[in-house]
């Protein structure tokens, strides 16, 4: 029998005095031990997870940024002003509102019924397939697949050219840049955030609760508004959260398949970072004004629709 | 000889809790010890202050003399086996119990000596290359026994490493344990709350209780000569006969139970007339029967219930009034007892008496 | 009749799961099948097929150096988004540290940000920093976008290790150090390849972020989004389907290690 090789290098390395003196000697001691534990991921997350919101913040707040020689920057909130002043400002983000609303209430009620059809009707072996079989598309990125709905909705697009093989057309409805064709291009990027939350919450609902329910008398419709709704609440929750969330941060999807009707507010803030007339602290400002109304709204909504408050972290 | 562990007036408190209570224990080399009592009583706090994973509020442990009660475990030379082995998933079993030896220093050669020879000496020879999860669970046990042993260390500490275990397995690995033990020499502290499982292995049980030592002894002295009531319950069934004591006669005493006038070892005790004591009456010291013995303790009573065991028969006396005696009555002997009416009787000096208190110091 | 009626839903709920797996993978069967299209403009039907577009493709060395240059950043990427996110989450699960709850929450932040904010407060911070754009911005950019996900799969699998493995470890003479290394870190091996994975695909993904931090050189989704406004021809079609076929066939096999770990 041949000796197997066991890792005796790691030892060395252990008593080797550099080791003893440096390293070693810090996860000895307590405090040693809470420095290396903690020193980089809070100053990683101290920089650059809040950094970032707030030098927005701040700058939201400036006059001018960035400073130019000669200019002098002070406080003022005139930058949020803006907002309200002019409607080429707000509509665009009441329509962002709008559109991720109606994408995430679409989608929660296309995908729900196939969530709930993977996680209890599918048998336990074939579902991690049925599952796959819904994932393939989310590995192509969001340009791709925006991409692709150009392919089927352009005017010489799939749609339009079938249609007018059957007979039904004569010539092309115009389907691309407009909202009906961002809405589609929305859902069919955003719909897999809804669904593995909701499979998630459905499937942890045992079944045997529904047989009872049935044993009991209920039927299908009564099954489903009063157990399996209330009990997938907290998929719902997250889902939704998720969809709108992602949903209102969209940049490249309404520039390419939006028109002129559809300006979108991500396209607005974009527009004071670049060009000759950057506003810096517009754009900040714009910025924050969306967070926090994003935010809201979802908060809004989970405390409308509940869920479970122990949220476990 | 010294000791091999030293507990120093060692108390642990998790805040107003007090988990171990002014500890103090020696434990001898080549032994293997027991700490047994019910959960909570301190047992497992004390092992992990031993292994160096919780540090005592107060008071100093000493292994082979030295002071160790501020050393990390790494730096201890101790091994634990834990309750549910925690092998390492992602090694096999020579890796595993090449684990110790490898942060040791040791070459590769003497490594793979040293885990051939523990295999060797619970037959796992043929495992070596598996990894934890397709073992079952005994060999589990047994690698996680030889990984603990493979660096060599001064006491060898198991937390309850047999709970996880099914009833025959468990029963075949005391024996093996306690062979182990024997082969290799080396200390085994070992912690329960399972009384068969001290009694069969022990040379020595610890039984603690609220963070305090009940008692310290033998197996046999513990069962025999229970110190204390909560030792009396503890290990073994046993009947407690709440009694008067009436007067010495030589070694035994008489005392009053119950308006019945019975006698019972003094148990090193010198009880004084009036004061109130427990007789401790194992339910095997008991014997049945049909017509009145000559001699010893006879009470005349009824059977209440019988329940078979297989092996015995366990029966529940009822004398006097409302008070019952537990006995057990072989097979053999179960015929001749066909009616109620029976005659149950013992010898003085297996009965034995401890003090009217619950903690006695 | 009563069998009839009970298996209604259920004929009902396959149907609905197969017309959705239809919508799914419609547009890009089209957008693949597009690519084989003999000519060089963008409609339906196909009239010749050929393999053209593919060799243009595969010669196009804009597109190849922004393949390159894509993966590069990916790789940084992964690489510090792993380290940073292991680190948070063992400071997470670690005992004796006080809010943990707060210390998930800045950990997950960036996740909850719209893209489109997350990458415009970025853009802010590099420039308050006077960090120029381009390549190491975008990979902060996109290391912040990653970590959540890296210490969310890192936090699901630490949680499942049984707590005395590392107290074994030390048992056996290994320090705090050693133990993480020897034990903690195989332990979370396949999860967190699987979640490297993830964040490999998240950063060949990205638009936003490298839009508003990247600086002239092209990243493999700027390249394809200059090209879509640019025009239609099938020459991005074949470009999409190769990027569509590697990124699948790469987060397939995350999927499939995910999942093995999960079962061990």
């Amino acid at each position: 029998m041949s000796v197997p090789k066991y890792s005796t290098g790691m030892a060395k390395v252990v008593n080797s005095s550099l080791y003893q003196h440096t390293l070693g000697a810090a996860v000895e001691s307590r405090i040693g031990r809470i420095i290396l534990l903690a020193s980089v991921p809070l100053l990683w997350l101290i920089m650059l997870h809040v950094g970032p919101i707030y030098q927005m913040l701040k700058i939201s707040l400036l006059s001018h940024y960035p400073v130019q020689p000669g200019v002098e920057s002070h406080f003022t909130l005139a930058n949020y002003a803006i907002f309200f002043q002019e409607s080429i400002y707000f509509t665009p983000l009441i329509k962002s509102f709008i559109f991720a609303t109606g994408a995430t209430a679409f989608t929660l009620v296309v995908v729900y019924p196939v969530a709930y059809y993977v996680a209890k009707i599918v048998k336990p072996q074939g579902r991690s397939k049925a599952l796959l079989l819904l994932l393939v598309p989310f590995w192509a990125g969001e340009l791709i697949r925006t991409f692709s709905v150009i392919m089927l909705l352009a005017n010489r697009g799939a749609v339009n050219v079938l249609l007018r093989e059957i007979g039904l057309i004569d010539r092309p409805i115009p389907m691309l840049y407009t909202s009906f064709s961002l809405g589609f291009g929305l859902v069919y990027l955003i719909c897999l955030y809804m669904l593995l939350p909701l499979y998630s919450a459905i499937e942890k609902i045992p079944s045997p609760l529904l047989d009872a329910a049935a044993d009991l008398g209920a039927g299908p419709f009564t099954r489903f508004r009063r157990i399996i709704l209330p009990l997938s609440r907290d998929g719902i929750v997250s889902g939704c959260s998720l969809v709108f969330l992602t949903c209102i941060g969209v940049f490249a999807t309404p520039m390419l398949l939006g028109g002129p009707n559809t300006v979108l507010f991500p396209e607005t803030i974009s527009s004071f970072f670049h060009g000759a007339s950057d506003k810096w602290p517009v754009g900040a400002a714009f910025a924050l004004i969306m967070l926090v109304t994003a935010l809201i709204a979802a908060a809004i909504f989970m405390r409308l629709v509940g869920g479970s408050k122990r949220r476990a972290i | 000889m010294e000791p091999v562990v030293q507990f120093d007036h060692v108390t642990k408190n998790y805040g107003s809790q007090v988990a171990v209570d002014d500890l103090n224990l020696s434990i001898e080399a080549g032994k293997f010890v027991t700490l047994l009592g019910p959960s909570g009583c301190g047992k497992s706090t004390s092992l992990r202050m031993l292994g160096g994973f919780e540090m005592p509020t107060s008071g100093r442990i000493l292994l082979s003399g030295k002071d160790v009660t501020r050393v990390p475990p790494n730096k201890r030379n101790v091994n634990i086996v834990f309750q549910d082995y925690a092998l390492f998933p992602h090694m096999n079993v020579a890796k595993n119990i090449a684990f110790g030896l490898e942060l040791k220093g040791l070459d590769n050669k003497s490594i793979h000596r040293r885990v051939s020879e523990l295999l060797e000496l619970v037959q796992l020879q043929d495992y070596a290359n598996r990894l934890p999860n397709e073992l079952s669970g005994g060999q589990r046990q047994r690698v996680a026994l030889m990984r603990a042993l493979a660096p060599d260390p001064d006491v060898l500490l198991l937390d309850e490493p047999l709970s996880a275990l099914d009833a025959k397995l468990r029963q075949q690995m005391q024996i093996e344990l306690k062979a182990i033990q024997e082969k290799t020499g080396k200390t085994f502290m070992f912690v329960t709350h399972d009384q068969e499982e001290a009694l069969t292995m022990s040379d020595t049980i610890v039984v603690m209780n609220n963070g305090r030592i009940e008692q310290m002894g033998d197996p046999s002295t513990l069962y025999g000569r229970p110190g204390s009531v909560f030792v009396a319950n503890f290990i073994g069934e046993t009947n407690l006969l709440r009694s008067t004591v009436l007067g010495a006669e030589g070694n035994l005493t008489a005392l009053d139970w119950n308006g019945i006038t019975i006698k019972a070892d003094q148990g090193g005790l010198s009880p004084k007339a009036g004061e109130h004591l427990y007789v401790v009456l194992r339910p095997e010291s008991i014997h049945c029967s049909a017509t009145e013995p000559t001699s010893g303790n006879r009470i005349k009573g009824k059977i209440r219930q019988r329940v078979f065991k297989g092996n015995h028969t366990s029966l529940a006396v009822e004398v006097g009034d409302g008070a019952v005696l537990n006995t057990l009555v072989h097979p053999g002997d179960v015929a001749q007892l066909a009616g109620d009416d029976i005659w149950v009787g013992w010898k003085p000096e297996t009965a034995t008496v401890i003090p009217d208190r619950h903690a006695h110091r | 009749m009563r069998s009839l009626f009970s298996d209604a839903p259920r004929v009902t709920l396959t149907a609905i799961y197969w017309a959705f797996i239809f919508y799914l993978l419609l547009p890009l069967t089209l957008m693949m099948a597009m690519s084989f299209k003999d000519a060089n403009f963008v409609a339906f039907p196909i009239g010749e097929w050929t393999l053209d577009w593919y060799a243009k493709v595969l010669q196009d060395k804009q597109f190849l150096e922004a393949c390159l240059y894509s993966i590069m950043i990916a790789a940084a990427t992964t690489l510090a988004a792993t380290v940073l996110g292991v680190w948070i989450a063992m400071l997470i699960v670690a005992e004796g540290i006080k809010g943990q709850v707060i210390i998930f929450a800045l950990a997950c932040l960036p996740a909850v940000v719209p893209g489109m904010i997350s990458a415009i407060s970025l853009r802010i911070f590099i420039s308050t920093i006077d960090m120029p754009t381009g390549t190491a911005a975008i990979i902060l950019g996109h290391t912040v976008h990653a970590v959540p996900f890296v210490v969310v799969m890192a936090l699901t699998r630490l949680r499942s290790m049984p707590g005395n493995l590392v107290d074994a470890a030390r048992d056996l003479g290994a320090d705090s150090f050693v133990a993480f290394l020897r034990v903690t870190l195989p332990y979370l091996g396949p999860a967190l390849f699987g979640g490297m994975i993830f964040c490999v695909l998240l950063s060949i993904d990205d638009f936003v972020r490298t839009f508003f931090l990247g600086g002239y050189r092209p990243t493999l989704p700027m390249l394809i989004f200059a090209k879509v406004q640019g025009g239609m021809s099938p020459e991005i079609n074949a470009m999409a389907t190769l990027v569509l076929v590697v990124t699948a066939a790469v987060g397939l096999y995350a999927e499939y290690l995910t999942r093995r770990a999960r079962t061990r």
